[in-house]
C-alpha cells in the first residue's frame, strides 16, 4: 500500500495491512521482528521457559506464582501446568494515583485475559475499557526494544557502566544537577524508594507530572482542610448525588467503584424500589451525564459560578453570585433536594475543576454532613502527586542549565508537558537524559539514553488504592523486550546496582508483613493484596477561610477543554488498537479525536461535522474535525487528550489530532478565548452510528420514577401485537440449562467495558479506520447511543444507551435463511455460528433484526504479528475471511463449567457461568445465567416487570431481554413536568 | 390437421414483410453466419471481450482478496452483486415466455424474435447465475448448497430462499438451454448442409443431430418441442416468483411482503421484453432483418410492455397502501424512507423509469415509432435495475437506527457490472456469429406458402 505522509487524511484498510508496510518500518527506524520467526527469537523462547520454570517450582501452591529466576529445564511436565488449562494469578494495574486489582488469566504462561478481582476495594471483581485493553498493550510490538545511547543500539550493560560513572559522581556532589521527572504514583515501594533518593541525593530535583491527573482534588482539600487526604466516595450509599463535572463512572479515578456504587443506588426490583437521584452540572456531554436525571449544562466558568451559588446558599461561604434565571431555576430545588437528604446526599466534583471549587465541594459536604457518611477521606499515604509548578521550577532549572542529567521515569514530557514550559527546548540543555518508557516516543527520542519499560504485566512492583489497601503488581511473563521497571530503575539510580523488581519490593513489604514473612507473602501473591491494610479514615475539619471570587462569567469568546479520553486515556493507550477501535460512548467515533461543539455552536460557526477547523488559543493552532453533539454547552469546544502521538507506533501514527500544544501551565483543564476558523477542507471520520433519534420507536423504553409507579407494567406494554404464533412445530427448551441474559438500563451507564471484554475474550480482529468507516466493525457487543430532547437546548437533551449483543432468539431469523445451516439452535437455547461451515452469504445478518452479526469482510486475523497472537483466547476459535460471527454467550466459558459439573455430576450452580461482558461490567448491569433454575439470578432479574423484549413483536423470542430505563426526576425541577413521558400503555 | 380460428386469423396477417421465399429465408439468415463478419462485428467482439477480461480479473482480485472490495457494510449484506443478480435473471425472462408461452398459445409473430429471445435468455441467466456464485465469502466451498451426500451426512437447508434459488434458477437455467438447443436443431442442420468448409461441417453436424428433416423425425421434434414448451412455461412463472422469496420470506421491512411473488413476475416480463427489444432493435438495423422484425411485432411487443409497467407501477402503489394499512410503523417507516429518505433519488428514478415511461405506449404513434420504442427499452432496463436496488438497499435502515449505514458501491461494484455486460453481449456476439439468430424453420412455416391453402381456391 502506497502513502503519502504529508496527506492529511491517511487511512489503512486493516491494522494488518498497515503493519506489512515496508515504510512504516523505516520510518520508525526498529528492527521489528515480523511474522512467525519471531518465535524462534531466543528471548520470547527463554522467556517462555523461565515461566515454565517458575510454575513447576510453584508445584504445591495454588493460584500464586513465586519467582524463581531461574531456568529451568520443561524434563517432566509440571503437575500442576494441565496444557489447555487456563491459570488465574492477581495482580494490580496502577493507573495514576489509582490502583485497580486485577485477576489475569494464564494459559501456559501467557497472560491472555483481565478480570478484576473480588477481593480488591477498587474493582471489586469488574473492571473498565482500560483494564480490559491493557493486555493488548503487553503484546504491542511497537513497544521499546532495545536500549539506545543517542539513538545507537546498546545493551543495557552499557547502560550500567554509564550510570556507575555517574552514580559516585552525585554521590559525591549529593546530587547537584540530578533531577528526576516521574509519572504520579500510589506505591509503598516506589515512595520507599523516592525518599531513598531524596536521601542519597538531597541538592537533587524530583518532579511527578501527569498531564491528567487528581491533583485539583488533593489540592483543594488541603485547602479545605490542610490535610493531604483524598475523597472515596460511597455512591452507594448517596440517595441524592449532585456531580460537578465529574464523569464518575467512566473517566474519573476510581470509576469502577463509583459505578458499581452508583448502579447499586438504582437497582429497581420493582417500582416500590428506592432510587437515588443524579443532578448532573457539565460542559461536555459524559457518560455520566447520559445516567443524569437533571441535568445542567454550562460552560467551565459558569459551573465555578454555579457552585459558588450554591456554597453560598447552603451557607459555606458568602458569594454574591447573580445566576442566571435557568440556573437559579435548577439551583434552588437542588439545594431543596440536597437539604432533605442530608447525610445521605454526595456532591462530587471533577477533575477539571479548579482547586477552589473542590475546596467548596468539601465544605458542601460539610454542611450536609455528607463527610463521614458518603464521601471519608484517607491519608495520601506513599502517593506522588502530580504538580505542575514542581515541572515548571524543574524547567526553569533545566532552562539555567543547572541540571545535567535528567531521569524521565516513564511519561512523555516533550509530547505532553504544558506548551508553555517548551520542555522540549529546556531538554536540550541538560547534558544527559535518561528516558524509560514503554515507547520509544518523542522525549525518548531526544534523550541520550532510552531504557525500554516493562509492562506492569512483567514487573514487580505495589500500590496503594484509594482506601490505603495495599496490593501486589506481580509479572505474569518475564519482560518481553528486556524492559527494566521503574523499581528498578529507581533502585539503580539511588544504589548503583541493578536488583530484581521482585527483591526490591520484599524489601518494602518485610516490615508491613507481621508473622512469618514467606506465608504473609504467598498469601498476598494469592490473594493480590495485603488483607486489612485499608487505611483509616482521616478525620476532617472544613476550615476555610478567604476564598477568591469567581470570575465574572461573561462572554469571553469559544471555551475549550481538554477531556482525558475515554479509550487512549492521556495518550499512554494511543498505540492500543482495541481502544482506537472502540467507538466513543458519547461521539460514537473511533480511531480520532474530535472537536465538539454543540448544534447551536456548529450552526452559528458555520461548520457540520467532518468540517476540519483550526482551533487557536494560547499561541497555538490545531487543526482537527467537528463533531457535532447534542447536548454540549453551547460555545464550548471538548476535545479529548492522547490523540496524534506520532512515532511510537503503527496504531497511534495517524490517529487523531494532538491537542497538546494549546495546553498551558495555567489552562490545563480548559482555556478560554478560543478562536475557531475553517480551513475549507473536511476530514473524513469513522463513525459507527450516524443517527441521533430512536426514531419514536420502543427500543430502549424509558419512564420516569413517578410514571412507573403509576404504570409498573408500562415497559412490556409499550408495543401491542397481534398473538405470535409459529409457522414451525417449536421446539419445547424445557430440558437441561437454558440460557438467557437481561441487561438493566437504568443501570447501564455505556462505559463500553462489556465491548472490550468481549474483543479480548473472543479475539474480535481489529479492522482499522478505513474499515470502521465502511461499515465493518466486527464488536460483538456495541452499545447503542441515542439522543432525546431538542438539538437547539442543550440542558434539553438526553442521551441512553443500549448494550446490543446477539438475542439468541429461539425461533431465530437468521438460522432460517442460511442456506447452508451453518447457524443453528442447540437444545440450551444457544443461536450457534458454525465457522466451518459457513459460506458467507451473509443472508443471516441481512435478516437479523438486531443487525448483530459480524462478517469478516477480508482476513482481518492473517497477518496478526506473532506477539498479538499470544493476546489470543485459545478457546475460541480464529476466524478467517469470508464468515459470520458474532456473540455466543461464551459458550467456551459454559463449556467450561460443564466439563467441571460433570467432573462432579451435578448441575452448572448459578454464578459458574460468567460471559465476559457481564463479568466486566461494572454496574452489574448484565445477568447472565441458567433459565431453567428458577433460583439464579437471571430469572430473578428477568421477572422484574420492567423486562422486555427488544422487537419481542417479531415473534423472535429472544434470549436477552432488556430492563427498562427508570429516570428519577425531581417533580420541582424545570422541565421535569413536561419530560413525565407518556408512554402509551 | 384441424385448423382452429386462431391459425385462420393468424394467417390472414402478413407476419414476414417483403414477401420472402423459402429460399431467401433461409439465405437471408444463414449468409449472417457464413460470410466474415464485417468490421463492426469486430469491433463489437474486441470491446465485449475486453470487458469479459476485466470481468474475470476483478472476479481474480475478487476471490484472491474478500468480498471487503465492494460496498457492503454491516447492514447492507447486499449490495450489486444481488441487484445484478435479480435483474439479469429479470431479463432472462422474456425468451422463455416469447418462445414457450406465446408457442402454446399458437401466436406465431413470436417466430421473427423467439430464437433471439431464447438466447437472450440463455446469456441473461448464464450472468445472473454469476453473482450469487460469487458474492459468498468463500467460493471454494460453493458447492455446499447443493444436496451433495457426503461423510458429514450434512444437508443444506431446506427452509432457506437461497436454496429454493439455487434449485429454481439452475432448473430454469437447464429448461431453457434445451428448450433452445431443440429448437435450433433443425437450422443447424441447415448450416450443415450449407458449410463449406470441413470444420464447421463436422461442428454442425455433431449438433444438428443427424437430422435429416424426415417426417418421423419432424414429428418427434414437434412433439418435443411442445413438451419443453410445456415445462418452461410454470417455470417462468416460478423462478422469478422463488427469487422475489429471498426478500419476501424475511422479516426487513419493505422485503416481508406477501406481494413479491407476482409483482416480481410482473416485472421480470418487463424488463425482458425492453431488452429483447432493445436487442431486435439493433439486429434488425445491423443485419438489415427489417422484413422479419416487423413493426407490427415490435408494437405488440410494446402492449406487452405498457401492460406489464403498469402492473409494476400498480405494485409499488400496493405496497404503500399495503405498509399503512398493515399498522406496523416500521413497514410504513421503510416506504415513506424509500420514498423520501437518503434513497429517494433512486426511488424516483425507478417510478419514472417504470411506471412513467412505458405510458407512451398509450399512443399508437408513439408505439410504432422505432427511435422511441428503442429508448422506452432502455430506460425501462434502467428502471428496473433501479427498483431492485432500491429492494435492496431497504437494508440500510431497518429496525434500530443505530445500525443504519449508507451503502455505496465501489468501483469493483461497477466493474463487475459492467464486466457482466462484455460477458453478455461476447456471448451474443459469438451466437450472431455461429448459429441462425432467426428460427428459419419456423419462420417458413408462418410463410403464405406453407400454408396448405397458398394460392387459394383448392
Amino acid at each position: 500500500m502506497k502513502k503519502d505522509n504529508n496527506k492529511e487524511k491517511r487511512y489503512f484498510r486493516s491494522l494488518d495491512h498497515l503493519i506489512a508496510t515496508d515504510e512504516y518500518k523505516e520510518k520508525t527506524a526498529r528492527e521489528f521482528p515480523e511474522g512467525a520467526s519471531e518465535m524462534n527469537n531466543d528471548w520470547s523462547r527463554r522467556n517462555f521457559m523461565t515461566l515454565m520454570g517458575a510454575s513447576v517450582a510453584m508445584a504445591g501452591i495454588a493460584g500464586c506464582r513465586r519467582p524463581k529466576e531461574k531456568i529451568v529445564p520443561y524434563v517432566k511436565p509440571p503437575e500442576e501446568v494441565i496444557p489447555g488449562v487456563a491459570r488465574q494469578y492477581a495482580s494490580t494495574m496502577p493507573l495514576g494515583t489509582s490502583a485497580y486489582g486485577i485477576v489475569v488469566e494464564s494459559h501456559e504462561g501467557r497472560p491472555t485475559k483481565i478480570e478484576g478481582n473480588k477481593m480488591h476495594p477498587s474493582s471489586n471483581g469488574s473492571s473498565n475499557a482500560l483494564i480490559q485493553a491493557s493486555i493488548l498493550g503487553l503484546y504491542d510490538p511497537d513497544r521499546s526494544q532495545k536500549v539506545l545511547e543517542k539513538g545507537k543500539e546498546k545493551e543495557f550493560a552499557d547502560f550500567l557502566t554509564f550510570w556507575a560513572e555517574k552514580y559516585n559522581v552525585y554521590r559525591a556532589n549529593n546530587g547537584d544537577g540530578l533531577a528526576v521527572v516521574s509519572e504520579s504514583f500510589s506505591s509503598p515501594t516506589m515512595a520507599r524508594l523516592k525518599k531513598a533518593f531524596e536521601k542519597v541525593y538531597p541538592k537533587a530535583v524530583w518532579a511527578t507530572y501527569e498531564p491528567v491527573s487528581d491533583a485539583n482534588i488533593f489540592d483543594g482539600l488541603k485547602i479545605a482542610t490542610n490535610k493531604d487526604v483524598r475523597p472515596i466516595y460511597d455512591y452507594s450509599k448517596a440517595k441524592v448525588i449532585l456531580s460537578i463535572d465529574s464523569d464518575f463512572t467512566q473517566t474519573e479515578s476510581e470509576n469502577i467503584n463509583a459505578n458499581a456504587g452508583f448502579a447499586a443506588g438504582r437497582d429497581l426490583d420493582d417500582e416500590h424500589s428506592e432510587m437515588n437521584r443524579l443532578y448532573m452540572v457539565e460542559s461536555a456531554f459524559s457518560s455520566t451525564g447520559a445516567s443524569a436525571d437533571h441535568r445542567l449544562v454550562l460552560k467551565q466558568k459558569e459551573i465555578d459560578r454555579f457552585v459558588h451559588a450554591l456554597a453560598d446558599k447552603l451557607g459555606v461561604v458568602s458569594a454574591n453570585i447573580n445566576l442566571p434565571d435557568a440556573s437559579q431555576a435548577w439551583l434552588d430545588p437542588l439545594v431543596e433536594d440536597l437539604l432533605a437528604n442530608s447525610g445521605k446526599s454526595l456532591v462530587v466534583a471533577g477533575r477539571r475543576m479548579s482547586a477552589q471549587i473542590h475546596a467548596l465541594v468539601c465544605g458542601i459536604n460539610d454542611v450536609l454532613k455528607n463527610n463521614g457518611n458518603t464521601v471519608t477521606y484517607t491519608n495520601l499515604t506513599d502517593v506522588s502527586v502530580s504538580h505542575i509548578s514542581d515541572l515548571q521550577v524543574l524547567t526553569e532549572k533545566m532552562k539555567t542549565g543547572s541540571v545535567s542529567t535528567l531521569l524521565v521515569l516513564g511519561g512523555d514530557p516533550i509530547y505532553n508537558a504544558p506548551s508553555d514550559l517548551k520542555f522540549a527546548s529546556a531538554m536540550k540543555k541538560v547534558e544527559t537524559v535518561i528516558h524509560t518508557g514503554l515507547y520509544n516516543d518523542a522525549t525518548g527520542k531526544h534523550a541520550t539514553w532510552h531504557i525500554p519499560a516493562s509492562h506492569y504485566l512483567e514487573y514487580w512492583s505495589d500500590a496503594r488504592s484509594a482506601d490505603g489497601t495495599v496490593s501486589v503488581v506481580q509479572p505474569l511473563i518475564a519482560p518481553l523486550f528486556d524492559g527494566k521497571s521503574s523499581v528498578e530503575m529507581l533502585n539503580l539510580i539511588n544504589s548503583g546496582e541493578l536488583l530484581s523488581g521482585h527483591d526490591i519490593v520484599q524489601e518494602t513489604w518485610k516490615p508491613m508483613i507481621s508473622g512469618e514473612f514467606e506465608k504473609g507473602w504467598k498469601k498476598v501473591l494469592h490473594d493480590g493484596l495485603l488483607a486489612n491494610s485499608s487505611l483509616n479514615s482521616e478525620s476532617i475539619s472544613f476550615k476555610l477561610k478567604n476564598i477568591n471570587s469567581p470570575g465574572s462569567g461573561d462572554e469571553d469568546g469559544y471555551e475549550i477543554i481538554f477531556a482525558a479520553s475515554p479509550a487512549v486515556y492521556d495518550g499512554r493507550f494511543t498505540n492500543n488498537g482495541w481502544l482506537q477501535e472502540l467507538p466513543d460512548t458519547v461521539t460514537r467515533v473511533a480511531w480520532d479525536n474530535v472537536a465538539q461543539v454543540s448544534k447551536k455552536t456548529a450552526d452559528k460557526l458555520g461548520f457540520n461535522s467532518e468540517d476540519l477547523i483550526t482551533l487557536s488559543v494560547n499561541d497555538a493552532e490545531v487543526q482537527m474535525p467537528l463533531w457535532i453533539v447534542p447536548g454540549t454547552a453551547d460555545d464550548v469546544v471538548v476535545v479529548a487528550l492522547g490523540y496524534g502521538r506520532k512515532g511510537i507506533g503503527r496504531v497511534a501514527e495517524d490517529a487523531g489530532h494532538d491537542v497538546y500544544p494549546l495546553r498551558t501551565a495555567s489552562t490545563m483543564d480548559f482555556a478560554s478565548g478560543v478562536t475557531i476558523a475553517g480551513t475549507g477542507r473536511t476530514y473524513e471520520i469513522a463513525n459507527v452510528q450516524d443517527h441521533w433519534s430512536m426514531e419514536e420507536r420502543p427500543i430502549i423504553r424509558e419512564a420516569t420514577k413517578d410514571y412507573y409507579e403509576g404504570h409498573p407494567e408500562f415497559a412490556p406494554h409499550a408495543v401491542h401485537h397481534p398473538p405470535l404464533e409459529s409457522m414451525w412445530d417449536e421446539f419445547k427448551y424445557d430440558k437441561g440449562y437454558q440460557w438467557g441474559m437481561a441487561i438493566d438500563l437504568t443501570t447501564c451507564t455505556g462505559c463500553n467495558a462489556c465491548t472490550i471484554a468481549c474483543q479480548s475474550e473472543n479475539n474480535i480482529p481489529i479492522i482499522g479506520k478505513e474499515e470502521v468507516r465502511n461499515g465493518r466493525e466486527m464488536h460483538w457487543i456495541r452499545v447503542d447511543r441515542y439522543f432525546a430532547g431538542d438539538v437547539d437546548d442543550s440542558s434539553s437533551v438526553e442521551m441512553v444507551h443500549q448494550p446490543v449483543a446477539c438475542h439468541h432468539c429461539e425461533l431465530a431469523p437468521c438460522e432460517q435463511v442460511c442456506p447452508v445451516a451453518a447457524t443453528v439452535h442447540d437444545d440450551e437455547g444457544l443461536n450457534t455460528m458454525v465457522y466451518n461451515r459457513c459460506i458467507g452469504t451473509r443472508y443471516c445478518s441481512n435478516n437479523c433484526p438486531y443487525k448483530v452479526r459480524r462478517f469478516n469482510f477480508f482476513n482481518f486475523t492473517k497477518e496478526t504479528p506473532e506477539i498479538v497472537k499470544m493476546a489470543m483466547n485459545p478457546d475460541v476459535t480464529v476466524r478467517s475471511r469470508g464468515v459470520m460471527e458474532k456473540c455466543t454467550y461464551c459458550v467456551q466459558r459454559i463449556s467450561k463449567a460443564k466439563i467441571e459439573a460433570k467432573k462432579d455430576d451435578r448441575r452448572i450452580k448459578d454464578g459458574e457461568v460468567v460471559a465476559a461482558c457481564q463479568q466486566a461490567c461494572p454496574a452489574n448491569a448484565i445477568a447472565f445465567g441458567d433459565l431453567m433454575d428458577k433460583e439464579s439470578d437471571v430469572v430473578r432479574i428477568k421477572q422484574r416487570n420492567r423486562n422486555y423484549a427488544l422487537l419481542g413483536e417479531l415473534n423472535v423470542r429472544p434470549r436477552t431481554t432488556y430492563l427498562a430505563k427508570i429516570r428519577n426526576k425531581n417533580k420541582n425541577m424545570p422541565g421535569a413536568q413536561e419530560s413525565q413521558t407518556e408512554h402509551h400503555g | 390437421m384441424s385448423k382452429d380460428l386462431t391459425d385462420l386469423k393468424v394467417q390472414k396477417e402478413v407476419l414476414i414483410e417483403g414477401n420472402p421465399t423459402f429460399e431467401t429465408i433461409t439465405d437471408n439468415v444463414s449468409r449472417v453466419v457464413e460470410k466474415k463478419p464485417g468490421k463492426i462485428w469486430y469491433i463489437l467482439f474486441t470491446i465485449s471481450g475486453s470487458l469479459t477480461l476485466m470481468l474475470f480479473g476483478i472476479l481474480a482480485f475478487l476471490f484472491w482478496e474478500g468480498t471487503g472490495i465492494w460496498g457492503l457494510n454491516n447492514p447492507v449484506g447486499w449490495g450489486w452483486a444481488i441487484v445484478n443478480f435479480v435483474w439479469w435473471v429479470g431479463i432472462g425472462h422474456a425468451g422463455t415466455l416469447i418462445s414457450a408461452i406465446l408457442f402454446l398459445l399458437r401466436q406465431r409473430w413470436r417466430t421473427s424474435i423467439n430464437r433471439f429471445a431464447e438466447a437472450m435468455t440463455i446469456f441473461a441467466v448464464i450472468c445472473a447465475l454469476l453473482f450469487p456464485a460469487i458474492h459468498v465469502g468463500r467460493i471454494w466451498v460453493i458447492y455446499w448448497v447443493f444436496p451433495i451426500p457426503n461423510q458429514m451426512g450434512m444437508w443444506p437447508n431446506f427452509r432457506s430462499p437461497l436454496l429454493w434459488d439455487t434449485f429454481a434458477v439452475s432448473t430454469y437455467f437447464t429448461c431453457s438451454l434445451l428448450f433452445w438447443y431443440v429448437g435450433l436443431i433443425p437450422d443447424l442442420a441447415t448450416l450443415r448442409d450449407r458449410a463449406t468448409d470441413k470444420i464447421k461441417k463436422i461442428m454442425y453436424g455433431i449438433f444438428s443431430l443427424g437430422w435429416r428433416g424426415g417426417n418421423k423425425q419432424w414429428k418427434h421434434y414437434e412433439l418435443a418441442y411442445l413438451v419443453l414448451a410445456g415445462i418452461s412455461t410454470p417455470l417462468v412463472l416460478s423462478v422469478h416468483s422463488i427469487v422475489s422469496t429471498d426478500f419476501a420470506t424475511s422479516l426487513i421491512p419493505g422485503w416481508h411482503t406477501t406481494i413479491f411473488p407476482p409483482y416480481f413476475v410482473a416485472g421480470a416480463i418487463f424488463s425482458g421484453f425492453a431488452m429483447v427489444m432493445t436487442l431486435s432493435l439493433i439486429a434488425r438495423k445491423a443485419f438489415d432483418l427489417e422484413h422479419v422484425f416487423t413493426p407490427k411485432v415490435l408494437e405488440r411487443m410494446n402492449i406487452i410492455m405498457l401492460l406489464t409497467g403498469t402492473m409494476v407501477g400498480y405494485a409499488y402503489s400496493m405496497e404503500f397502501f399495503i405498509a399503512w394499512y398493515s399498522g406496523s410503523e416500521v413497514e410504513r417507516f421503510a416506504f415513506i424512507n424509500r420514498a423520501f429518505g437518503p434513497y429517494a433519488w433512486a426511488y424516483w428514478i425507478m417510478i419514472s423509469c417504470n411506471v412513467i415511461s412505458p405510458q407512451l405506449f398509450w399512443f399508437k404513434k408513439l408505439r410504432n415509432s422505432i427511435p422511441v420504442m428503442f429508448i422506452v427499452s432502455i430506460v425501462i432496463n434502467i428502471g428496473m435495475w433501479f427498483e431492485r436496488f432500491v429492494i435492496v438497499v431497504t437494508l440500510s435502515r431497518d429496525y434500530l437506527p443505530s445500525s443504519w449505514d449508507y451503502y455505496s458501491p465501489t468501483i469493483f461494484d461497477i466493474g463487475i457490472y459492467i464486466g457482466s455486460f462484455g460477458l453478455f453481449f461476447t456471448l451474443f456476439l459469438l451466437f450472431l456469429r455461429y448459429l441462425p439468430m432467426v428460427a428459419m424453420s419456423e419462420v417458413k412455416g408462418v410463410l403464405p406458402e406453407a400454408d396448405p391453402h397458398h394460392g387459394g381456391g383448392h
